[in-house]
């Protein structure tokens, strides 16, 4: 009987409907280790680019066999002057902050010879803490973008940039008289303070002028909520380590928002559970997640408990807790599914019960009412204040008092023709104004309109008089504050690619003082602000140390009294109906955010943390709700998540107005409800936006749908009354879930095994039984040989019995003199003993290079452990891996031919019941190679192209690969990628630009992989060598940070720990000593180095359902 | 049927088998001595510069320390090319009109690179470090050859992987005392002795403890408080200055991703 088939102890797991559902396009596909036509070149090959492609391989076969003269012309241009602090060959890191939507997370940049290449978080910044969102580490990409703009425009021709600014400034010279009537700024919301001070500026050379903050993902009823609960406009931060319990009002806190990075962080800390001390997190400590939510999202995976819940129901239920809670003056619930009133008695025990130590967060897309309430609610429980888990601060966005207007009225203003300028500086309000609030329409009638923008040819830019493009963050100086007010001085690390002035430059322009540089500017805002906030010491110190640092030193907000106004629940709206017809919610896009990243290729082929889709957007409904509506095609009758998925597309009318979508059912989303994602579907995004060979299913040449053509003002995030009506039109998704299946099939009854890879238990299992984890032997006295099956050092032995296990007797190492003895028989028991080890239970010799002979000093091991409970596939390490591994980007068609070239992927396992969704358990799993010390890779390359490392690593030489992919065949993870197509772009000179240095770029024809970040690893050794040579070090052993890897130094939640097993100090030995530490398909016998450590849940048993 | 050949084309067909894999073969060893041949592997041809610099004179004549120039051959993977400034440290107060310093000046006023040609190159999937490679007391000259000799500089040895990987299975061949790295002339001989330099230079270590090599036999004769005499072959300095040095086992030094990434 194979291993997983008697292993009781994990649930059953499934990775998709399909598989659930057991379908015969589900087995058909799992038969295949590559799917249908992946290995076709399919791509149309007309006879002139046939002859066009052969003519060049002619040349390049002349080329080669004429020349094979190795210093082929190839030059070398020194600096004339070489900047100071700077070593050719040696990477620099700046300190600056990744701006989004207003808000920064700092970040330190890796610039080679003044390329800036590589994002990463900044550990003294509070909203990074050293981790990145995918936002930030694909904010590197934007920069190279080759679509952004790269001179001014008048009506779309080219102008200088003297010409377009000297016109402007005319035009508002004329509209001094007025005192600037008829003058507006739209801008989004703006947090950096030299840029405020210059509106502020301009606002009072120009009193009439009015300046409008717009975000189309904006915070707008986070901030009335606020203000509603305390009186006044205040700022409200989460701090995660404080809370025991976690109740999620319908807030994916963890997925966007300004302080989504630093919540990750905190999150984890209090949701990871060891039993070494040394990593803290002892398993009383961990917090108990309780998560009401609509869309799934990444809180409701991560919950220990989940209520699939309407998103207009979630006030009520709100409400219901407050009731239980007795919080004085919460308004009346309305009425409750059966589910949800079940919840609300021993939710409300378990908050009272953790009185001081709860946060309730409301969901930013929720009512203000609801984020007041929720305030309440921390606030009666006593959690609100210094030092508790909810914090009150003084506002972090600058929106002077009279001087803001919101979009609606300028857009009424600009219709009425009462504006006669309008400075549109950053955002798309074109694309991301609601419905019934016509802003290009109304733009018509402004005589002048300047669009300052990273694009051109944007829908908004389009429709301006003037363009003057603007920089990117990594081009310019400024500042932005975080999600705690924190302020980061931005710093440029690359001269500006094109004619691009920064906004703050722009703006000295406009005043016509004289030009200055963006430095100077930001600058002197900061020595008046040095003077003025009464710092001590010298101004240039502190200039020197806030760039330097990344960080502005006490600059985050003022604490603001958190004492709950009397009113805050003063018209409050009565409790919602039930929604008539479908729910309708919209959400901000998990990778494109309101649609700014639409020409990222990085994000656009990032799948979407739960449901796994690239490169679209659809509308989400529960597998209940799909059934119901009758469609012609569902995905489980189909071809399964298996990379091209055909599903039907529906017609999505709200109030009046129309959409195509493709549906998708994701398990775990509320029935009679639609979530559509905002940011798709822009039609002048660029050349990865906008493709003509791909268009969506309303047959236009965008990707996805456009949502914001059914967002209103008066329901920018939800409301009833959307009709869902099926069509008989297909539309295909490339959905990367059922790609690089492990799933095997059993040998003899060809039903598919469940190996359940992601292992999960709660802590009273791990309190019970410690090894829940450990994968279960297939024959008697295998046990001890899997629980170390996990290469562990020699010092550690779990504690088991060593007899008849291969185990050394003794912990000290044997001689190694008879060689021979090591390869053969009884004594290799003896050999490989010391190393705590298993006889490998192998057709194969044992790895040689794995025993070497080795000064013992020199010997490092590298391994990794993945904490499963911290991670919350949040996607920020597949964006950083791309990013320092020059990962290609490679489309739609070819995702949905098992093409994409991602070396980490997340795996998405449920277990439960789709069908209720209400026991629902999602768990993620990062999987990139595991570098397995028995690999089975290795012994079917006929090239030699994949072998062993002595420290371990199972190197990948692409210059030796021949693409025989027997490889990838016999990967039982299925980690290897496969350049079928010239993916790389070799043509794009701005792309180049950003690609890392050290790590080849591979073309068409080669094997690639993760390697552990292998140009890190040698990159640290020769610097601690060369260090020990000198003298400069004390040994050649290289601790805990000197190498990390770019998906570990991406985890916002430090889920990924990396190092040398040798080193019996190191954070991964300790994390692999743990007793949930599994070894993942550790029934093989590959003897992966990464391993993982099993998710836990902390379930409440006096809950209702799985308790 | 007639036949087609007549019988006299017998003996042709027999010595076409025979010349067959003799051809075969034959094609297979010039393959491979082109391959190796100075013409494909470009060893000894000066490659023309813009400015015509001489090494022989510059680090030859007037001993000119390699690392005046590339300054960053022990902190970096690249040796460094000297910026134009380091050109006119000296020349704006000698040869200033010198013809041959034209393009030097120009670069310099028009702040414009002066474009070299790259002599050594190795592919782009190779990534040699130099800064490890000098730690390690391997020589300039071992690579480079006789720098000091060549006008124009040309490749003297032929950069293919057999060659790197010659030294990398047997690294004490090449291994010399860390104070001789930049010599072009050193050679083992009896009667030199070793020196602080060729141990970190610094007689206290970065632990604070005294410099390990102070302690040990091989090196340093405690009772007489000096350093003892360098063996006068190489494979005595080399087995000793490869575990001094901690050169990596032969395994170690030849696993793909240490040059490959």
């Amino acid at each position: 009987m194979p291993p997983e088939a008697n292993d009781d102890r994990q649930p059953p797991q499934w990775s998709g409907l399909d598989e659930y559902l057991d379908s015969d396009a589900f087995r058909e596909a799992m038969a295949d280790e590559f799917p249908e036509d992946a290995a076709e070149w399919t791509d149309p090959v007309t006879r002139r680019g046939f002859l066009s492609l052969m003519g060049a391989s002619l040349a390049l076969a002349g080329a080669a066999g004429c020349s094979p003269r190795p210093a082929s012309g190839r030059k070398i241009l020194p600096y004339t002057s070489q900047p100071l602090n700077m070593t050719p060959g040696v990477p620099l890191f700046f300190a600056t902050a990744a701006p989004l939507a207003g808000y920064g997370a700092g970040v330190l940049v890796r610039s080679h010879e003044g390329r800036p290449v590589k994002v990463e978080g900044n550990p003294d910044h509070p909203s990074s803490l050293g981790g990145t969102s995918v936002f930030t580490q694909a904010s590197v990409l934007d920069l190279y973008d080759p679509d952004r703009s790269r001179r001014p425009l008048h009506k779309g021709n080219p102008v200088s940039y003297e010409a377009a600014v000297d016109a402007v400034r005319k035009r508002l010279e004329g509209l001094k008289a007025k005192g600037g009537a008829g003058l507006r700024i739209l801008s989004e919301t703006v947090t950096s303070p030299t840029l405020a001070d210059q509106l502020d500026a301009l606002l009072k050379d120009y009193p009439e002028a009015r300046w409008v903050q717009y975000d189309a993902v904006g915070r707008d009823n986070v901030r009335e909520g606020t203000r509603k609960a305390f009186g006044k406009a205040v700022n409200v931060t989460y701090d995660f380590t404080k809370a025991d319990v976690v109740l999620s009002l319908d807030a994916d806190f963890l997925t966007v928002g300004p302080g989504q990075t630093r919540y990750g962080r905190d999150f984890a800390a209090r949701r990871k559970v060891r039993q070494n001390k040394a990593d803290g997190g002892t398993p009383e400590q961990m917090s108990r997640v309780y998560a009401v939510e609509c869309m799934p999202g990444l809180v409701g995976t991560q919950a220990d408990h989940r209520l699939p819940l309407l998103a207009s129901h979630v006030e009520s239920f709100a409400r219901a807790v407050a009731a239980e809670l007795k919080v004085g003056g919460a308004p009346a619930a309305g009425t409750l599914p059966d589910a949800a009133k079940a919840w609300v008695g021993p939710l409300a025990a378990d908050l009272r019960a953790h009185t001081g130590k709860v946060i309730v967060i409301a969901g930013d897309h929720q009512p203000a009412s609801l984020h007041a309430l929720a305030l309440a609610i921390n606030s009666s429980l006593g959690s609100v204040g210094e030092n508790l888990p909810v914090r009150v601060w003084a506002p972090v966005e600058a929106r002077p008092d009279g001087k803001v207007i919101d979009l609606p009225t300028l857009v009424d203003q600009m219709a009425k023709k009462q504006v006669d300028t309008l400075l549109l500086l950053g955002g798309n309000p074109a694309y991301t104004a609601p419905v019934d609030v016509p802003f290009a329409e109304a733009l018509k009638n402004v005589p002048v309109k300047v669009h300052v923008g990273l694009y051109d040819a944007d829908e908004t830019a389009s429709l301006c008089d003037y363009h003057v493009p603007t920089t990117h963050y990594l081009e310019a100086w400024g500042d932005v504050r975080g999600h705690d007010g924190t302020t980061t001085i931005l710093q440029p690390l690359i001269a500006p690619l094109y004619a691009a002035k920064s906004l703050h430059e722009f703006l000295v322009d406009l005043g016509g003082a004289g030009a200055r540089e963006g430095r100077e500017v930001v600058r002197a805002y900061w020595k008046r602000r040095f003077t003025a906030d009464g710092r001590s010491g010298e101004f240039e110190d502190f200039w020197q140390e806030s760039v330097r640092k990344g960080v502005v030193a006490d600059s985050a907000a003022k604490p603001e009294a958190a004492t709950l106004a009397g009113d805050w629940s003063a018209n409050a709206p009565p409790p919602p109906a039930a929604p008539a017809d479908f729910e309708v919610n919209f959400r901000p896009d998990p990778t494109l955010y309101d649609g700014r990243f639409a020409n990222n290729g990085w994000l656009q082929e990032l799948p979407k943390p739960v449901s796994k889709l690239t490169w679209d957007n659809a509308a989400f409904v529960s597998p209940k709700t799909a059934k119901d509506l009758n469609l012609k095609k569902w995905f489980a009758w189909t071809a399964g998540e298996r990379g091209r998925v055909e599903v039907s597309v529906v017609e999505l009318e709200f109030r009046g107005r129309k959409v195509k979508a493709p549906i998708w059912a994701l398990p775990g989303h509320p029935d009679n409800a639609v979530t559509v994602h905002l940011g798709s579907g822009r039609e002048k995004a660029g050349r990865v936006g906008n493709v003509e060979s791909e268009p969506n299913a309303e047959g236009k040449p965008v990707r996805g749908f456009n949502a914001f053509a059914l967002r209103d003002s008066k329901s920018p995030w939800f409301a009833g009354g959307l009709k869902v009506t099926a069509t008989p039109d297909e539309y295909y998704l490339a959905c990367v879930q059922g790609n690089w299946s492990m799933v095997e099939k059993d040998p003899i009854s060809g039903t598919p095994l469940d190996r359940r890879p992601a292992r999960r238990g709660t802590l009273d299992q791990l309190k019970s039984d410690p090894k829940f984890a450990k994968v279960p032997p297939a024959s008697p006295g295998e046990t001890e040989l899997i629980d170390l099956n996990v290469p562990a050092p020699g010092d550690r032995s779990h504690g088991l019995p060593n007899k008849g296990t291969g185990v050394a007797p003794d912990n000290k190492p044997h001689d190694h003199s008879n060689k021979d003895a090591t390869r053969h028989g009884a004594d290799q028991e003896k050999h490989e003993g010391h190393d705590h080890r298993l006889t490998p239970l192998t057709m194969y010799n044992p790895n040689e290079t794995l025993y070497p002979k080795l000064d013992e000093q020199q010997r490092r091991r590298w391994g990794m452990a993945i904490d499963l409970q911290a991670c919350i596939g949040c996607n920020a390490c597949v964006v950083a891996c791309q990013s320092e591994n020059n990962i290609p980007v490679v489309g739609k068609k070819e995702v949905t031919r098992g093409h994409e070239m991602h070396w980490i992927r997340i795996d998405r396992y449920y277990s439960g019941d789709p069908a209720t969704g209400a026991d629902l358990d999602t768990h993620f799993q990062p999987v990139a190679c595991v570098q397995c010390e028995k690999a089975p890779c290795e012994i079917v390359c006929p090239v030699g192209a994949t072998v062993h490392s002595a420290d371990g690593l199972n190197d990948m030489v692409y210059n030796r690969c021949v693409g025989t992919r027997y490889c990838s065949n016999n990967c039982p993870y299925k980690v290897r990628r496969f350049n079928f197509l010239t993916f790389q772009d070799w043509a794009t000179d701005t792309i180049k630009l950003g690609r890392n240095p050290d790590v080849s770029v591979r073309s068409r024809g080669v094997m690639e992989k993760c390697t552990y970040c292998v140009q890190r690893i040698r990159g640290a050794e020769i610097v601690a060598e060369r260090e020990y040579a000198r003298g400069e070090r004390k040994d050649l052993k290289i601790m805990d940070g000197e190498v990390v890897t770019a998906c570990q130094s991406a985890c916002p939640t430090a889920a990924i720990v990396f190092g040398d097993l040798n080193d019996t100090a190191s954070t991964v030995n300790r994390w692999k000593s743990e007793p949930t530490n599994y070894g993942l398909l550790a029934e093989l016998n590959t003897m992966p180095r990464t391993s993982y450590l099993a998710s836990l849940r902390n379930p409440n048993p006096a809950m209702p359902g799985k308790g | 049927m007639p036949q087609i050949f007549p019988k006299g084309l017998n003996p042709v067909a027999r010595m076409v088998l025979i010349a067959l894999p003799i051809l075969a073969g034959s094609t297979g060893i010039g393959l491979a001595a082109f391959y190796r041949s100075s013409y494909a592997t470009g060893i000894g041809e000066e490659v023309p510069q813009p400015v015509a610099f001489s090494h022989k004179h510059h680090a030859g004549e007037l001993g000119i320390h390699c690392a005046y120039c590339h300054t960053s051959v022990e902190t970096s993977h690249f040796a460094g090319i000297p910026p134009t400034q380091t050109c006119m440290n000296c020349h704006q107060q000698m040869w200033t009109g010198a013809d041959l310093l034209e393009p030097v000046r120009k670069s310099w006023k028009e702040n414009s690179p002066i474009a070299w040609n790259r002599v050594h190159n190795v592919p782009h999937y190779a990534y040699f470090n130099h800064s490890i490679h000098v730690a390690k007391g391997v020589g300039c000259v071992s690579c480079h050859g006789q720098i000091d000799q060549m006008n124009l500089v040309y490749q003297s040895k032929t950069l293919l992987m057999e060659w790197c990987i010659a030294c990398h299975r047997e690294p004490e061949k090449h291994l010399r005392p860390r104070s001789e790295v930049y010599s072009m002339t050193w050679a083992p001989k009896a009667g030199e002795k070793w020196s602080l330099a060729d141990f970190g230079g610094s007689e206290v270590g970065a632990d604070g403890k005294p410099n390990p090599v102070l302690s040990d036999p091989n090196f340093y004769d405690a009772e007489k408080k000096q350093f003892k005499d360098r063996p006068a072959d190489q494979a005595g300095i080399g087995e000793l200055l490869k575990k001094q040095y901690h050169v990596r086992d032969k395994v170690t030094l030849t696993n793909c991703s240490m040059c490959h990434r």
